[in-house]
């Protein structure tokens, strides 16, 4: 996870020696533990950083509840980057220097649709990056603009669940895939579609059917 | 080319014989107090800031480029993202401006809903600007105090428009839905509520010597020269200039109810600050007079998705957020999509007045000049 290691020369890509048993259960541990302690870096750029930031760490929703709540604003001390807000293109390098400047292991979650794939300036903005992603490896996404701290603290469960079943001493930085931390367990996208369409039908004074021409669009 | 070497004074004597040199030192984009991705170049001489060179983009999304290619009722959408503290009233000035196109006149209970809403926002941005306030001062209890506070506003607002931060509530012609059935009721809980609670704001806050020692005579800016760099809303009321357009040019329900508009004597960041913990007193007064005779009527006068083509010309309108005066101005060619549109936030011209405020103090007073201006970046660069 993390870093998307290149370099075969890496030292700390060497194997560690011991037995499978021995390394196996020390894994356990240490991902069990880097789980509960992430320490998420102050970084916010727009309006998802009032509600995932702020919002998810103040009293009524309380991050500490998931260990996380150690908000460092120095990148040297964090471990978790938290995309919060839009990344255009100015700020690009600057994202990039705060990720290189973060200690491994590291983790990122983008939040918001800006930081998943542009948003709202994904059409018409001469400046808006089209996703996180295409400027540093994204681990799990949190959409909604902005999505609500409960959709965060999935989100960081989510990654929480990565971490303990991720990462092995015996292969550190082996990365997986990004997570779509959207749908809660047992429920699927037509179902909430479903349920939309009958919601709207049921309260709206236009028929969602009807030909758009008859609207005047 | 004049480069930032060429700012530095080099050997200013000191009274002792010796000289020191000016030197930069870079603030932000990524730092805790800031607020955001603003950048500031400090000259500094010692701990004392001598000159303040803001450096902005960091966060410009070229909103108003974008405004040209979505039609009169996607604005509504782009002003949430650029005060999403003062959400709503941006989306009210924008829709009073192409109401004022199309000469649309809206009932009465669609003014009287508007000015309820926008004043509760008003103390929802008061509420978290109090908070952030505190921990810039090194108090993490006002964090606290603030956001649980805020969170009431935020479910009255969520009942009534499924959104939590940025709702697109105001429509041009009126508003998305009704206001819910509890919609007076949890108002009403929540002013019986919050009353004490700001009491206690102060009793916790405001008398603390520590907190009157950071924010007394530090960064003082007079009402003329915060004129002349274009600041308003509290920052120009507490420098003594009483200029509130609810009271000036009073739109909405503002001419139907008595409050007052409180201004500061010096101009400094204990005016700043309590020009708004006065503030939020007189919105709840202006909410308490609104609330009981909310007239009937439809919410909404124009039809749904209708496409909007106001006639050709200039239109402008401004109004008063929790930061300052939020202008739109759209110049209009007859189609469905305006050919210019401008927003005047209030962030970007309040900024500048940290160039006045700032320099001659320390750098642990500029933070608390800079959290005293509330800014909002996104609203800068927009």
């Amino acid at each position: 996870m993390g870093l998307i290691n290149d370099n075969p020369e890496n030292p700390f890509k060497e194997a560690i020696p011991g037995s499978p048993a021995f390394i196996t259960s020390i894994d356990k541990v240490v991902n069990w533990a880097r789980s509960n302690s992430l320490w998420p870096l102050t970084f916010g750029t727009s309006c998802c950083a009032i509600e995932v930031m702020m919002a998810a760490g103040a009293a009524h929703h309380d991050l500490a509840r998931f260990g996380a709540e150690v908000a460092r604003p120095s990148p040297r001390q964090a471990d978790l980057l938290v995309i919060a807000g839009t990344i255009v293109k100015r700020m690009e390098p600057l994202l990039k220097t705060l990720y290189d400047q973060m200690a491994e292991p590291k983790y990122v979650i983008a939040t918001g649709a800006c930081a998943i794939s542009g948003g709202p300036f994904i059409y018409d903005s001469y400046t808006t990056i089209r996703g996180a992603h295409e400027v540093i490896p994204v681990d799990v996404y949190v959409p909604g603009c902005p999505p609500r701290p409960e959709a965060f603290f999935y989100g960081l469960l989510t990654l929480q669940k990565m971490i303990i079943e991720g990462q092995t001493i015996a292969k550190p930085f082996e990365r997986r895939k990004p997570v779509l931390s959207v749908l809660p367990p047992r429920i699927k996208l037509e179902q909430i579609r479903d349920e939309l369409v009958k919601n709207l039908t049921a309260r709206s004074v236009t028929d969602l059917n009807q030909n758009p021409k008859e609207l005047g669009l | 080319m004049v480069t930032l070497n060429d700012r530095i004074s080099c050997h200013t004597p000191n009274q002792d014989g010796t000289t020191t040199q000016e030197y930069f030192i870079n603030m932000g984009p990524q730092h805790p107090s800031t607020h955001g991705v603003l950048r500031l170049i400090l000259k500094m001489d010692g701990e004392t800031v001598n000159d303040i060179i803001p450096v902005l983009g960091y966060i410009h999304r070229g909103i108003e480029k974008k405004a040209e290619a979505v039609g009169y009722r996607q604005q509504v959408h782009l002003t949430d993202r650029l005060d999403y503290l003062c959400a709503l009233m941006n989306n009210w000035a924008v829709s009073a401006a192409i109401e004022k196109a199309l000469n649309l006149e809206v009932n009465d209970r669609i003014q009287t809903v508007r000015t309820i809403i926008a004043e509760l926002q008003r103390i929802q941005s008061h509420q978290l600007w109090w908070g952030v306030f505190g921990m810039d001062l090194g108090a993490f209890t006002p964090f606290l105090y603030g956001f649980r506070d805020r969170e009431k506003i935020t479910e009255i607002f969520e009942k009534t428009m499924g959104a939590r931060l940025t709702m697109n509530y105001f429509q041009p012609g009126g508003m998305m839905y009704d206001i819910h059935p509890d919609f007076v009721k949890d108002i009403k809980e929540f002013i019986k509520y919050f009353r004490p609670i700001l009491k206690e704001y102060e009793d916790l806050f405001s008398g603390n010597i520590i907190v009157q020692e950071r924010l007394k005579n530090v960064g003082i800016i007079d009402a003329q020269t915060a004129l002349a760099y274009g600041a308003t809303g509290p920052v120009l009321r507490a420098s003594g200039m009483p200029l509130d357009l609810r009271k000036m040019q009073p739109y909405g329900a503002y001419s139907k109810v008595n409050f007052t508009v409180p201004v500061g004597t010096v101009g400094d960041s204990w005016d700043r600050y309590q020009v708004r913990i006065q503030e939020m007193y007189q919105s709840l007064l202006i909410i308490e007079q609104l609330i009981d005779n909310i007239p009937d009527g439809p919410h909404m006068t124009m039809k749904y998705a209708a496409k909007i083509k106001p006639p050709a010309g200039r239109y402008y309108t401004q109004m008063e957020t929790a930061r300052g005066i939020f202008g739109t101005f759209f110049v209009s060619d007859g189609n469905d999509r305006p050919y210019r549109m401008h927003f005047r936030t209030p962030n970007f011209n309040n900024l500048w007045s940290i160039l006045k405020m700032a320099p001659g103090g320390r750098v642990a007073d500029l933070v608390a000049i800079l959290s005293s201006i509330d800014l909002v970046v996104p609203d800068m660069d927009r």
